[in-house]
């Protein structure tokens, strides 16, 4: 509560009524959108189902108590009232605008807006032309003749430019066009809301010291506002949708349906299996449930015990998963290690070496995944070019008969999960080094000084000082190489020219993806999701664990 | 500070400039197609520009679709449930009864009954027949028009024939037997040289099992129809291409390497006319498939559909725009390109597309054959089943054939039962 020394002035208490009175309107317009959103048919909204309109409605009419709360603490003159509705006005704020630049048409008009810049893509070439002039005239004398002359004549082109583009795009019928919306009622609404809530936001920021607001509150509260920005983002299109993916789930969700809530149904068919004995001589999938197919059988003498799963494809989707990261982990790693310890030292080049190292880490995985798809071309790839060309060496200088092994990368049963992690590592390794570089260019050099004076050469210092000292590093490449290879999704997608993939190549995401896709099935899908971040989550919990009991400590 | 000012009043200015266009107050109609490359991305960019040019209160917005990293499918499916999806938009043939029981397409049959000019026996019956396939009991359907049609042929290098002394592919004793004594011949001329080649989709190891007398779903297409005989007699034959060296490993692209000139035969579509012309370097042509054990030449009749967003707000407008799209102009247009052949069966149509590609000498007339064959096999939606299950089964166990892992014998003895599941 405020003391009546620091009663606010009357600009101050005119924000205040201010905000009430929009508070008020803000938690009427919310209550009212809130049973609205319930009241929905659920064709009307995304088909996505009650649960979720009563969720977002609810959301909203929880929102509108928040704003009556904060509001009552406001008219108590408490700054927490403050805060909250100022969070809110700035959130109303910037929504606004988003919305209103939507209703303006300006996102769909960005590819036209590319067009416009391809067809006047002649033109554009005018403006680095005046900067290259006006550049040239700053390397004259300041105030000179020359200076001036050039300047104006930079100046001259690109306004003229300018001109000329607004000409051509029609600018004058776009503001014309934007002036049109506005005979709209919510393009009206939408521009008075900015105005109202930037005010409000702007007054209610600075009312702070009139409420007795410390120092410590407004830097929180800035802090709160730089990431505000990242919050909302992270709300809609992060939270949201994993939330609406663990609620579909639990749902038969498809395209064009809304969804029914089939509980744990999802959960139940992905991981469900069957253990049946028979005789061995019996064909495994005749023994099992129907709906059911073998994964793989033990022998028991003159029976078999027969593991069905009913869907099969997960289980063997989750296995090559598996392996892959198991593969990849010491691929991509131990390359990575003696990378750095190369590129750590003081050779001419090194930081080109470094460069190149890392360009497949940044490079687009489909578009390299599409030149290795050549490179692993059976038929005319350089792979076994190569391979052919050395045995052939081989055969014709020694007199070997050594027979051309002809690998199909990307077809060979044996050799498709190979191929993937060869091609997955190549792009990790550099993202690693340059880890591992990072780790290394912080040992102190006295710890190696010290390790020489007491004898130890040069592979007893990396053994006792390199390792342990990269522990905490070798930790967290470990850890997200793990997550990489767990979450694989791009080298199947993009490597294998057709479809269905190669089952050996099927992992977990791609088959989810797969099922979602291209059988439409998100409810089984989202659940399939859910079932791979379980496994994730334990892994990298199980990692850390390792961590802390000192596995990484070597 | 001047760069930055000029910078944001450009973007401004660019940004207002696109905005007259959104803006405008004709109906604007977003059609989508998946070319395969740039020249077919031009013609049907011109063709969309002649229609609007001719059509009074219509604006159009032709979309190509798809690219090597985000799928034709994914991004359409995307966009339906987004609601942004186009009014209009190219679907394949077998995927035309999810999107019907789904709900994503229109059902037009009102409104084709409206049309007077709109006649069913003007297209190929094959697709129209499935594009006429009801739902529901006691209605009428109409789920879109076929915008071409396509068959399999036997692309042949015919240097490499000459070169292994044999006969070109066709005439009345192009049989399994031919073919496969022709695919080894070949593959004898080097270690890269490969006889025959095919890529790893349903259609190619389909075009096996039918030509055995076998096919993929039973007569009325309520379940599968592999398990017999001639399945395995089909996969017989072609797992022996691959086991003998013959064939290039299935799974693996075959295009880059005939077009290298290291495979004797190809079996592709009509669709691979135009890359074929642009890129092989060697005298090459195409003929019929090879007759198998059925007797009969058996091909495959492929197609896919301009169907109508379920939730356009122009459904008449829309309709009016596959009509304009598949009328003989805009098919001659686009034929014209090579890539296709008209949906529309009239003597006019065929003509048109054998007239095509004149300069080229590619054999048209054994994809119009193909198209007509004694046992065309039409690329069907499958309307009680789920099939991109049973194709995602069907793909992985011939797969298993092919790299030795199943025989043919087991595929067919456990094949229904792995996919019963998925049939209605």
């Amino acid at each position: 509560m405020l003391s009546q020394n620091n009663a606010p002035n009357q600009t101050t208490q005119m924000a205040i009524w201010a905000s009430l009175v929009a508070g008020a309107v803000l938690i009427a317009a919310l209550i009212y959108t809130g049973l609205t959103i319930i009241g929905l048919d659920v064709e009307n909204f995304g088909n996505l189902g009650k649960p979720v309109q009563f969720f977002v409605g609810g959301l909203l009419i929880a929102i509108a108590g928040l704003i009556g709360f904060a509001a009552w603490r406001l008219w108590q003159k408490r700054t927490s009232g403050r805060f909250i509705l100022m969070s809110v006005y700035f959130v109303v704020f910037v929504l606004s605008i988003a919305i209103l630049l939507s209703v303006w048409g300006v996102y769909d008009s960005l590819e036209i807006f590319v067009d416009t810049i391809i067809r006047n893509s002649g033109l554009i070439i005018l403006f680095p032309i005046a900067y290259a002039i006006y550049w040239l005239g700053g390397r004259f004398r300041e105030g000179s003749a020359a200076q001036t002359r050039l300047t104006q004549v930079a100046a001259f082109i690109a306004m003229g430019t300018l001109v000329l583009l607004i000409v051509l795009g029609d600018v004058l019928g776009a503001i014309n066009g934007i002036l049109s919306t506005y005979s709209q009622p919510a393009t009206w609404l939408l521009t008075i809301a900015i105005a109202v809530f930037g005010v409000l936001s702007y007054l209610l920021l600075m009312m702070g010291d009139e409420l007795g607001q410390t120092p410590e509150q407004r830097e929180a509260w800035q802090g709160w506002i730089m990431l505000s920005p990242n919050i909302i983002g992270f709300m809609l299109f992060f939270a949201g949708p994993l939330l609406l993916s663990f609620y579909l789930s639990f749902t038969n969700s498809t395209v064009g349906k809304v969804p029914e809530v089939v509980f744990f149904q999802n959960y139940a068919d992905v991981l469900a299996l069957e253990f049946q004995t028979m005789p061995a001589d019996v064909n495994p999938q005749s023994g099992l449930s129907f709906g059911y197919q073998p994964l793989g059988s033990i022998s028991l003498g003159a029976n078999q015990l027969v593991i069905g799963a009913k869907d099969y494809l997960f289980w063997i989707s989750l296995r090559n998963t598996i392996l892959f990261c198991l593969l990849l982990v010491p691929m991509s790693v131990i390359p990575a290690l003696v990378l750095s310890i190369v590129l750590n030292a003081k050779i001419p080049g090194v930081k080109f070496f470094r460069a190149i190292y890392f360009l497949p880490s940044v490079a687009a995985v489909v578009g390299t995944a599409l030149i290795w798809r050549w490179l692993y071309d059976p038929t005319i790839g350089y792979f076994n070019y190569i391979i052919t060309s050395v045995v052939t060496w081989l055969n014709t200088t020694f007199g070997t008969s050594l027979q051309d092994p002809a690998i199909e990368w990307l077809t060979g049963p044996g050799v498709v999960m190979f191929s993937m992690v060869f091609l997955s590592a190549w792009q990790v390794v550099g993202y690693n080094t340059v880890l591992f570089l990072a780790g290394l260019q912080g040992i102190p050099g006295e710890l190696y000084e010290a390790a020489m004076i007491d004898g130890a050469n040069r592979w007893r210092q990396f053994l006792n000082v390199t390792l342990p000292m990269l522990a905490p590093t070798t930790f967290f490449v470990m850890i997200t190489t793990v997550v990489t290879g767990l979450q694989v999704f791009n080298e199947p997608y993009a490597l294998f020219p057709s479809r269905p993939l190669p089952i050996n190549a099927t992992t977990g995401v791609f088959y989810l993806y797969d099922r979602g896709f291209a059988r439409f099935e998100f409810g089984y899908a989202s659940s399939i999701a859910w079932v791979l971040f379980a496994i994730i989550f334990m892994i990298t919990l199980l990692q850390f664990r390792l961590q802390r009991s000192g596995a990484y400590d070597t | 500070m001047m760069k930055r000012l000029i910078l944001v009043v450009v973007i401004v200015a660019l940004a207002l400039s696109a905005l007259p266009a959104v803006l405008a107050q004709d109906v604007t109609l977003r059609w989508r197609t998946r070319p395969d490359n740039q020249a077919e991305i031009d013609v049907y960019t011109a063709a969309s520009q002649s229609i609007d040019e001719g059509w009074d209160g219509v604006t159009l917005a032709y979309e190509p679709g798809g690219s090597e990293g985000a799928g034709y499918q994914d991004v359409l499916i995307t966009e339906i449930e987004a609601g942004t999806a186009p009014d209009v938009f190219w679907i394949p043939g077998t995927d035309v009864a999810r999107f019907a029981e789904a709900g994503l397409i229109l059902n037009l049959a009102d409104i084709a009954a409206a049309d007077a000019d709109f006649n069913v026996e003007d297209f190929y019956a094959g697709p129209m027949g499935f594009l006429t396939t009801s739902i529901e009991e006691g209605t009428d359907a109409v789920w879109g028009l076929p915008r071409d049609v396509s068959a399999f042929a036997i692309y042949y290098n015919a240097d490499l024939f000459d070169e292994a002394g044999l006969e070109y592919p066709g005439g009345e004793d192009w049989t399994w037997e031919r073919f496969g004594e022709a695919s080894a011949a070949i593959s004898d001329l080097g270690d890269e040289i490969y006889g025959f080649g095919m890529n790893a989709w349903w259609a190619n190891w389909g075009y096996f099992v039918n030509a055995a007398g076998s096919g993929f779903f039973n007569e009325d297409f309520s379940g599968c129809g592999l398990n017999n005989d001639a399945t395995v007699e089909g996969l017989t034959f072609a797992k022996s291409l691959f086991d003998n060296g013959a064939a290039i490993p299935w799974g693996t692209d075959s295009e880059p390497p005939f077009l290298a000139g290291n495979v004797g035969m190809f079996m592709n579509g009509r669709w691979a006319t135009p890359g074929t012309i642009a890129n092989a370097e060697f005298n090459w042509n195409v003929a019929p498939l090879p007759v198998g054990p059925s007797g009969e030449a058996t091909n495959w009749l492929f197609w896919g559909a301009y169907v109508v967003n379920a939730k356009t707000e122009h459904p008449e407008e829309a309709w009016d725009l596959i009509t304009r799209l598949t009328s003989p102009e805009i098919q001659g247009q686009i034929a014209s390109l090579g890539a296709n052949i008209p949906s529309r069966a009239t003597q006019e149509a065929i003509d048109l597309f054998l007239g095509t590609l004149p300069d080229s000498g590619v054999n048209n007339q054994a994809f119009v054959d193909g198209t007509t064959s004694a046992d065309v096999r039409t690329e069907a939606p499958l309307f009680l089943g789920n099939w991109p299950a049973i194709d995602s089964a069907y793909g992985t166990a011939i797969t298993a054939v092919f790299n030795g892992e199943q025989t043919p014998e087991d595929f067919a003895a456990t094949i229904c039962d792995a996919v019963a599941p998925e049939f209605e």
